[in-house]
């Protein structure tokens, strides 16, 4: 069943992406991988794919989670940021 | 005499002065923090005028004097005095822990002083450490600071980590490979790493290897490819961002010396300063099968972090030189006829709109490779104008070879020479007009 999310993109993930957060509509349940999939996909964040953490309404996501997702969801996607 | 001999002269007298005045303040500490045996403390470990200092902190139920000791007990190691190792090393200075070393290679520039804010325009050119640590002694002279001026790599931190017993270390580098190694640093002599970044209007912060929390390299195993890596020089960064992850900086390594609970291990703070937004996400445990701190770690000696992450251990960007020694152009040769010749400057627009030369054109990289029409049709219009050669143009030279390049590769003119400013704008500011901003 598909539902809407809140895509927050941080850093490097921004500036790919040229915005800081978008309303994505994805199937759910789905699998970590698959997830960001999509995402990078969809954001032009192919680059980015191995080297960020995804944040479910601010929770870690564990790579081998199968995420039930509902309407209105946060999705956080965290690359590194190394300036100083 | 010349304006510049007069500077000199000048800037040599303030230098004396300086020094001068060091010995006479430091003397006079001296006279001033003599042991006073005061029967009116009960722990000897603190003068009088120490109390008085500290005591805004030391009433705090969560200090006391226990935690005060601590903190003069303390010594700490911050990896670089830039935009977050200045306010970073300001507070734990001002709030008396015992020894702070301060380890930078860099020297002073005037770019760096809206958001570097120990140094000062008298300290451009001079060690970042040096200029640091005179104004934090004259800040607290209680604490002892210690220079370093030496690039923080494996071989400079394995011997600076040995020669010292540090409670805590301040990343506050600038660049990726630096933060592998400091993680690795410190999960392998057992010290807590307080971990801060900013760019542009964001910063990131959190604590590693403290309490069984992960490390740097249990939430990244892998290094990022270094071209999606932006650093503050082309990024840019606004001074309050990294002033804010700093403070911060300094808030959890006080937290971790007096050992108050609820340090940020295993949570990062996201703020954006563009909404004004602070988020807590939690992290991963540590990772059992962490190269470096899990259970059985398959890294156990420092390693060639520039290798490791196929960039450099600084922010400084290393030139190019993809084009033939025919197609570059001396900037002392920079066309003055520019009827005939052309020159394209292809920064992005906004840095053209903060300075650029008279005459030219402005075509950002970034747009003639996602689209060369516009470029293509303006050629062709100077071609049938009678132009015969065109010069590309940018900040440092770089990005001018790749425009220069992708131009050859795509827009071809018979009639037409492409030529590239060697060394870009920074070298027209050194060898044609020091009154264009190198920035």
């Amino acid at each position: 069943m598909p539902v809407t999310v809140n895509i927050l993109f941080f850093a490097q993930a921004r500036e790919l992406a040229g915005k800081s957060e978008a309303e994505f509509t994805i199937e759910t349940p789905i699998a970590y991988s698959d997830l960001v999939k999509r995402i990078v996909d969809e954001f032009s964040l192919t680059e980015l794919q191995d080297h960020l953490i995804l944040a479910l309404n601010s929770d870690w996501v564990w790579d081998q989670e199968i995420l039930n997702l509902k309407p209105a969801d946060e999705i956080a996607v965290i690359p590194p940021l190394s300036g100083g | 005499m010349s304006v510049s001999e007069d500077t000199q002269q000048l800037l040599t007298e303030i230098k004396r002065l300086r020094e001068e005045l060091a010995i006479k303040e430091k003397h006079l500490h001296d006279l001033q923090t003599e042991p006073c045996n005061c029967k009116y403390l009960e722990n000897n470990d603190f003068t009088t005028d120490e109390i008085i200092r500290y005591s805004r902190q030391m009433i705090m139920p969560q200090v006391q004097i226990d935690g005060q000791a601590r903190l003069k007990r303390g010594k700490i190691l911050i990896i670089g005095a830039g935009g977050l190792g200045c306010p970073a090393a300001l507070y734990l200075t001002s709030a008396g822990v015992g020894e702070i070393t301060l380890v930078d290679y860099d020297e002073v520039e005037l770019s760096n002083l809206h958001r570097q804010i120990l140094h000062s325009e008298n300290d451009i050119n001079i060690p970042k450490v040096q200029s640091a640590s005179d104004k934090l002694k004259n800040i607290n002279n209680n604490v002892r600071v210690i220079p370093l001026k030496v690039h923080a790599d494996s071989n400079t931190l394995s011997r600076i980590i040995q020669d010292d017993k540090y409670d805590v270390v301040l990343d506050c580098s600038d660049n990726v490979a630096t933060r592998y190694l400091v993680n690795d640093v410190c999960v392998m002599n057992d010290i807590p790493l307080v971990s801060g970044s900013a760019l542009q209007m964001e910063g990131q912060l959190t604590v590693y290897h403290h309490n069984s929390g992960p490390c740097y390299r249990c939430l990244f195993p892998v290094p990022p490819p270094p071209h999606t890596v932006t650093n503050c020089g082309d990024g840019g960064v606004l001074g309050p961002i990294p002033g804010v992850i700093g403070v911060l900086q300094a808030l959890e390594a006080l937290k971790i010396l007096v050992q108050l609970p609820d340090v940020l291990s295993g949570r990062l703070l996201l703020f954006d300063g563009s909404t004004t937004t602070f988020r807590n996400i939690k992290l991963r445990p540590r990772n059992e099968k962490c190269e470096v701190c899990g259970v059985n770690p398959t890294i156990t000696k420092l390693i060639d972090y520039e290798q490791f992450c196929g960039a450099s251990a600084h922010d400084k960007v290393v030139n190019i030189d993809i084009i033939t020694f025919a197609e570059q152009t001396d900037v002392k040769d920079f066309p003055q006829d520019l009827q005939n010749n052309i020159v394209i400057d292809v920064r992005p627009e906004l840095e053209y709109k903060m300075c650029s030369l008279p005459g030219t054109f402005n075509f950002p990289y970034s747009l003639i490779i996602k689209d060369c029409d516009k470029v293509r049709k303006f050629v062709e219009s100077k071609v049938q104008d009678g132009v015969t050669d065109i010069y590309f143009l940018c900040r440092r030279g770089n990005d001018s070879q790749r425009a220069m390049l992708y131009m050859k590769e795509n827009i071809n003119f018979e009639a037409v020479q492409y030529h590239n400013i060697k060394g870009g704008l920074h070298a027209y500011s050194k060898y044609i007009d020091p009154s264009f901003p190198v920035y």
